[in-house]
């Protein structure tokens, strides 16, 4: 009695199993994701639909071969030492948690995936398996919207520029000006000295007197370098910036806006630890430019209060950068607005200042916001991830 | 008859204020270089300090003034010169050209308005013709405190026959108005041409109409 039963049973789970092949194989073939199987070894033991037209490859002419071909260096070099690397220690940085890679077409193109793997367990050797989606688009998406807020803010940093004309001429004139007169008197003193007997003195201030013109001819330089870069077409690049150096930068060149010799700027630094940060200065610049003509603008009816510019460390991590006001403020109906692109109260405004400054802020993994002053006017704050400089390593 | 003595020689300083270093001690070279007396401050207030009370109206010179400065602006600083009664004459240097505001200043009373980077000689004759302006104002105030001098040494009956005397009328007029003898009158208008320091009719009646 007991055998009919023993053979039915084994009829039962030979069907399961025929059973669960078939399941597997559809889920293989309906998964938009790439799913890869491998031994030990990285030999491709299946291969999927999606993988097939992910990569372009026919089935046939990948299993049995090793993973690499799939791979672009480095990760093609350094693949068989993940493996190994993995059956020695049982310690992987990719099991379990998916990661962007590259990888590699038949047709030689190199594109972005996320990669998740796991291990086949309970199976009769040792296997991995892979699930692989093309995020191309997501890639390029994200470079295009770094793009195109670089483009934005080259715009609205040239319109700035377009706007401040005057103030650039002030800026440059200084200098210019320090330099003709320094001229004029060097010439007076030669024409006057001309009959004196002993000209040593009269020499020793020609000298000085030459030394401070190529001295205001630099600075001159100065003004049109860092114009120069504030309006030049560029890509986005970070780069290590100490702080305290980027925010005096930001005021040299914020005095384009000839209403800031009159109200004047006060500082409050954080001096020890001087703050590193991994920034675009050129875009951390902007926003300090527009937060100060921000508070120049709010202070229309106090035109010799000064702009305060502080900074502070809020823990290990994090320093703060406020600019500071004592102008008419935000009232609550504008407050909610405060950052929609669009939205201003100024008569010639665009409304795309702070938009573009938060943006900025956020894409540095910071955050920009206000608070009402103490008495009266603004503080616009952002904070930026920082570490202390060590001087040693900075050299 | 003793004609007033030559007045002592004016010592003109051109007081110069700019917040930019440089521009300041540029111009201060630029002056010191032809001759020119000069002082430097780099903010209004500073100037003002310096000057306080009643020396700001006793000096003699000119000033350069930047317009745009932090704290108390060049326009404002004006103002503040104006109403402490100081009458330097004022000359702007701006950085950039500013046409309502280089208006504003000039209806307030600024010789110049010059903008930067100007000829040096440009300034330099700004600053001779400031001096001159200042030269002669000087003069004709120290002329004035001379004749209300000698206006005050008269006695009240002089004053009279000396309106009378300006207005035209005759010795005899007088007399009969005052209800004195033409002697007497004629006794005090000889103090009067004496005491106002005048030979003629013609002299007395311009002393009197300067103001």
């Amino acid at each position: 009695m007991t055998f009919p039963i023993k053979k039915n049973l084994q009829a039962n789970h030979t069907q399961e199993i025929t059973d669960a092949n078939a399941q597997l194989k559809a889920l293989l073939n309906a998964a938009v994701d790439a799913i890869i199987i491998i031994d030990h070894l990285g030999c491709i033991e299946l291969f999927n639909a999606a993988a097939q037209k992910m990569f372009g490859y026919p089935s046939s002419e990948v299993v049995g071969n090793n993973i690499r071909m799939l791979m672009p260096e480095p990760y093609r070099r350094e693949h068989d030492k993940y493996l190994s690397n993995y059956m020695e220690t049982k310690n992987a940085k990719i099991i379990g948690t998916g990661r962007e890679v590259k990888a590699c077409k038949k047709n030689g193109e190199i594109f972005p995936i996320e990669l998740s793997v796991g291990e086949v367990l309970e199976s009769s050797h040792k296997q991995f398996v892979g699930i692989i989606r093309d995020i191309s688009e997501q890639v390029k998406a994200r470079s295009d919207a770094i793009a195109n807020r670089e483009r934005l803010a080259h715009v609205t940093r040239l319109s700035t520029m377009g706007e401040m004309a005057a103030g650039i001429a002030h800026e440059i004139n200084q200098p210019l000006s320090a330099i003709s007169s320094y001229a004029q008197a060097c010439k007076n003193m030669l024409e006057r000295s001309s009959n004196v007997p002993d000209t040593i003195a009269q020499q020793q201030k020609l000298s000085i007197t030459l030394e401070k013109i190529s001295s205001q001819a630099r600075r001159a330089g100065e003004v049109i370098r860092r114009l120069r870069g504030f309006v030049k077409k560029r890509t986005a690049e970070r780069e290590y910036v100490d702080l305290n150096v980027l925010i005096k930068d930001s005021i040299e060149l914020a005095k384009v806006d000839t209403r800031l010799l009159d109200h004047g700027i006060s500082l409050s630094l954080t001096a020890s630890p001087a703050p590193l940060l991994l920034i675009d200065e050129i875009q951390i610049q902007q926003v300090l430019f527009n937060l100060i003509r921000n508070a120049i603008d709010a202070m229309e009816d106090q035109p010799t209060d000064q702009v305060n510019i502080s900074s502070k460390w809020i823990d290990a991590q994090y320093i703060e950068v406020s600019v500071t006001d004592t102008g008419y403020g935000v009232s609550k109906e504008n407050l909610v607005h405060l950052f929609h692109p669009f939205f201003t109260t100024k008569e010639t405004g665009m409304g795309m200042g702070l938009p573009i400054c938060q943006s900025i802020i956020q894409s540095h993994g910071g955050e920009l916001r206000h608070r009402a002053g103490i008495d009266k006017g603004s503080v616009f704050s952002f904070t930026l991830p920082a570490k202390s400089i060590v001087k040693n390593k900075l050299g | 008859m003793k004609r007033n003595a030559t007045p002592p020689v004016l010592k003109q300083v051109v007081h110069i204020i700019d917040d930019d270093e440089a521009v300041l001690d540029s111009l201060s070279m630029l002056l010191d270089s032809v001759g020119i007396k000069n002082a430097i401050y780099s903010n209004a207030q500073t100037f003002l300090d310096t000057h306080q009370g009643e020396s700001i109206r006793a000096l003699a010179g000119c000033i350069v003034l930047d317009v745009r400065m932090p704290g108390m602006s060049g326009m404002e600083c004006q103002q503040q010169l104006e109403q402490l009664k100081c009458s330097l004459p004022v000359i702007f240097i701006t950085g950039h050209g500013d046409v309502p505001m280089a208006v504003e200043a000039m209806k307030k009373g600024a010789i110049e308005f010059i903008q930067k980077p100007f000829r040096e000689q440009e300034l330099l004759d700004c600053i001779q013709h400031a001096l001159e302006l200042n030269k002669a104002e000087h003069e004709r105030a120290s002329r004035l405190l001379d004749i209300d001098k000698r206006r005050k040494s008269l006695t009240k009956r002089e004053k009279e026959v000396m309106q009378r005397v300006i207005a035209g009328q005759a010795n005899k007029v007088i007399a009969c108005d005052l209800n004195l003898s033409q002697r007497t009158i004629e006794i005090h208008r000889s103090n009067v041409m004496d005491k106002m320091q005048v030979n003629s009719l013609a002299e007395l009646v311009t002393l009197a109409l300067i103001k």
